[in-house]
């Protein structure tokens, strides 16, 4: 909630992506979910013949909610020697979605996106269309809510409330809590009680 | 027909036809570690393999978000924890990145890492021999390897203070100096290892039964391999010559002399065999390193917004104890962006997708975890297959399952 | 134990039960995570377990009488502990190895459990992030003890 202890994000602190460091990791591209999956085959069928990698993040206040984000690899065909795969190239896609949008599966051009897939589905809640086995894979199946998220505490919904050390680091409570746990209101409320009975 | 197993339950879940459902795991002998792996059989022959993760997953990315920078390694360190320092060399390389720090690390820190991760890569590596010679039965195997290991474990308590998770290669260089004593060790181990690998490579490379059982089992063609996204060992005996140590160097790799084992077969004999020369190329690493750590110099970048000023400094000097403050009990901040940066891990290609959003803390540290896609290998090579030779295919993907659930 | 006349050597039965039980600990193979790689550790020669008479480890829960939870416990994995301590054969003994297997270690989150002895007893807690192979030695020594000492064990069921 935004206070005066919290300002609203605005900039690079809202969207991370935004900004462009100079490190020379991989070549950046967004993409809206409407064009991925034709960009995905052409890329495919420019020689980027792995999927490293396949996440999301979270940026829970900014519109669109999730980055899932493709990191491919070229290599050059067949290369048997270190000489012929020389220094492949690197590409880091982003595709911008919101919450409830659905995107197309990757599983059919890169097999290795299946399990990323079911895990992206699994942590965030995002749903994949097409994909052959959409269940949970790290949770067991029962389990309610999207761990990864931001707004997933991170002790689960469970122990939230639970009392614990005061030691403890504190990243599930709002700022501006006192340390005892409870607000002014909610003491006023407990003398008043008190008081009553 | 979808494998949909209750975990709690593993048993027979269904029985048509010829093929029974069997659930192999989560607790098995040659699992190597936590995984279930809902097999559809037909007598001794694997209908369909479908592995079930997740027994193990710890929430690692979710708690590395609330803990600041230098906390956030301890938790990552834990992944992988056959070797626990490429986690950590992974993450601080990727966070030097964004902070733009990478060219001012001492180059003697550097030195000291590329030390730290190949003998990191040979315990790994010697965990994964002892266990895989465990599952097909030639047990003394298992002794060699770990008193290899022991040696290895002994030198990473001396620098760090644990044995297993020493969380001695920092953002900004390392912990602090090599401990009095830590080059004679190093270099007895040097001198031990040719002879023991020697001892290894006795035991298992031309045993006749080992062979029977490896060679031509689990063959991974290098297109599957490419579609499957395997890395590592695996994906350099299917004949693609990928390293990112050679590919994308870091640490001065570029400056070390080293050959990158490749084999054709791509069975599991072939990454047996490459994952034997790996330690021994590994060890020539190491020889070169252990030359260039005659010259004395800083571990650890000289920027106190970065790194712990020296402990002398902090009763003389203001600035250093605000420093040391600040740094305790507020971190360092680490300016927006996001960055990949991978490593050679003993498994293959671990990634870090690391995003800052300004704060003390990570907003977000995506793993690429490089067991995971090599598990899922599994799915393709294991049909066709007896279940014996179900046992020898795991353990020459190599997983462990910390990473592949964080 | 004595020798009397004759040869013959008397003591109690539940004594030399209980002797034999302790000096033959079969654990079960519950490694999960880091902690276990210790306790391959502790099986090797240098640290050697099988000196103290656990000289297998048994994958099967039936064939088991120590299971050492060794690692962290995700959510998922709960269930299966419980039913592997329930298929253990009594009498059995827990060693929970570890920070994490203990309380839920450095991971206080949604994934992991709180400490294993929210799902089964435990006897001996080992602390450590992993603990050194000699930790766990002590760890099967006190269980020994316990064992040699009353509780659990023996020849007679006690509730």
């Amino acid at each position: 909630m935004p206070s005066t202890q919290n300002p609203p994000l605005s900039g690079a602190a809202l969207d991370p992506t935004s900004v462009r460091p100079p490190i020379d990791d991989a070549t950046i591209e967004r993409i809206a979910p409407a064009q991925l999956r034709a960009r995905l085959e052409a890329l495919k069928a420019e020689g980027y013949a792995m999927l490293l990698d396949l996440g999301a993040v979270d940026y829970l206040e900014r519109r669109p909610r999730f980055d899932v984000v493709y990191h491919l690899l070229k290599l050059p065909p067949k290369p048997a020697t270190l000489s012929e795969v020389g220094t492949p190239a690197r590409l880091r896609l982003l595709c911008g979605i919101d919450e409830g949008q659905r995107l197309p599966t990757a599983m059919d051009i890169w097999k290795s996106a299946d399990w990323a897939e079911r895990e992206i589905y699994d942590l965030f809640g995002i749903v994949f269309d097409g994909h052959a086995d959409l269940r949970r894979i790290q949770m067991p199946l029962d389990w309610e809510g999207h761990p990864l998220r931001k707004d997933y505490p991170t002790r689960g919904p469970a122990r939230e409330r639970s009392p614990r050390p005061a030691f403890a680091s504190k990243t599930n409570v709002v700022a501006g809590t006192p340390p005892s746990g409870r607000t002014l209101e909610a003491l006023q409320e407990e003398v008043k009680r008190a008081r009553e009975s | 027909m979808t494998l949909s197993v209750n975990p709690a339950m593993p048993e027979v879940v269904s029985q048509s036809e010829n093929t029974m459902v069997l659930s192999m795991g989560p607790q098995h002998p040659s699992t190597h570690g936590v995984l279930q792996i809902v097999l559809e059989i037909d007598s001794e022959n694997v209908v369909k393999a479908d592995p079930e993760i997740g027994y193990l997953h710890t929430g690692i990315e979710k708690t590395a978000e609330g803990l600041f920078w230098t906390q956030a390694q301890t938790a990552l360190e834990r992944m992988d924890y056959l070797a626990p320092s490429s986690n950590a060399l992974g993450y601080a390389l990727a966070a030097e990145k964004l902070l733009g720090i990478t060219d001012r690390i001492p180059p003697r820190a550097q030195v000291v890492r590329v030390l730290q991760m190949e003998l990191t890569r040979i315990a790994s590596h010697c965990v994964w021999l002892g266990t895989h010679g465990i599952d097909l039965g030639a047990i003394s195997v298992f002794f060699y390897c770990f008193d290899l290991r022991e040696n290895i474990l002994d030198l990473q308590e001396a620098t760090g203070g644990a044995r297993m998770h020493p969380n001695y290669i920092r953002i900004g260089g390392l912990n602090g100096d090599l401990p009095q004593g830590y080059i004679e060790r190093l270099d007895a181990v040097i001198e031990k290892f040719p002879g023991r690998l020697r001892e290894l490579r006795g035991l298992l490379q031309a045993n006749p039964i080992f062979q029977d059982r490896t060679i031509d089992v689990g063959v991974l063609t290098p297109e599957e391999a490419l579609q499957w996204s395997v890395t590592g060992p695996a994906l350099r005996a299917s004949g693609i010559a990928y390293d990112v140590r050679r590919a994308f160097p870091y640490c001065g790799y570029e400056t070390y002399q080293f050959d990158i084992p490749t084999r054709v077969e791509a069975d599991a004999y072939a990454r047996f065999l490459v994952r034997l020369d790996e330690m021994e190329e590994s060890m020539r690493i190491v020889e070169q390193a252990r030359k260039r750590l005659d010259t004395p110099g800083p571990v650890m970048i000289d920027d106190p917004k970065v790194a712990l000023p020296p402990k002398e400094t902090i009763a003389l000097s203001m600035e250093a104890l605000i420093h040391h403050f600040k740094l305790i009990s507020e971190g360092f901040r680490v300016p927006p962006g996001d960055v990949y940066h991978a490593i050679e891990g003993p498994r293959g290609e671990l990634g870090y997708y690391l995003v800052s959003n300004g704060e003390n803390r990570p907003y977000r540290v995506r793993v690429r975890p490089p067991s995971l896609y090599n598990l899922q290998a599994l799915k393709g090579i294991a049909p066709g297959n007896l279940i014996a030779d179900l046992v020898v295919m795991i353990g020459s993907l190599d997983p462990v399952f910390g990473e592949v659930d964080r | 134990m004595a020798v009397g006349p004759g040869g013959f050597m008397l003591a109690r039965v539940d004594d030399v039960a209980r002797w034999a039980q302790s000096s033959s600990v079969w654990p079960l193979t519950m490694g999960l995570a880091c902690c276990a790689i210790e306790m391959m550790s502790v099986t090797s020669a240098e640290y050697d377990i099988a000196r103290l008479g656990s000289e297998v480890f048994r994958s099967s829960p039936r064939q088991a009488d120590l299971m050492i939870v060794s690692g962290r416990v995700a959510q998922k994995m709960a269930p299966v502990i419980k039913r592997l301590y329930d298929q253990m054969a009594d009498p059995k003994w827990v060693i929970s190895m570890g920070a994490c297997a203990s309380s839920g270690g450095m991971f206080d989150n949604y994934a992991i459990v709180q400490g294993v002895d929210t799902v089964i007893p435990v006897d001996v807690y080992v602390p450590g992030c992993p603990p050194t192979p000699d930790g766990l030695l002590y760890a099967v020594n006190l269980i020994q003890q316990q064992i040699r000492e009353g509780g659990r064990g023996g020849i007679f069921v006690r509730a």
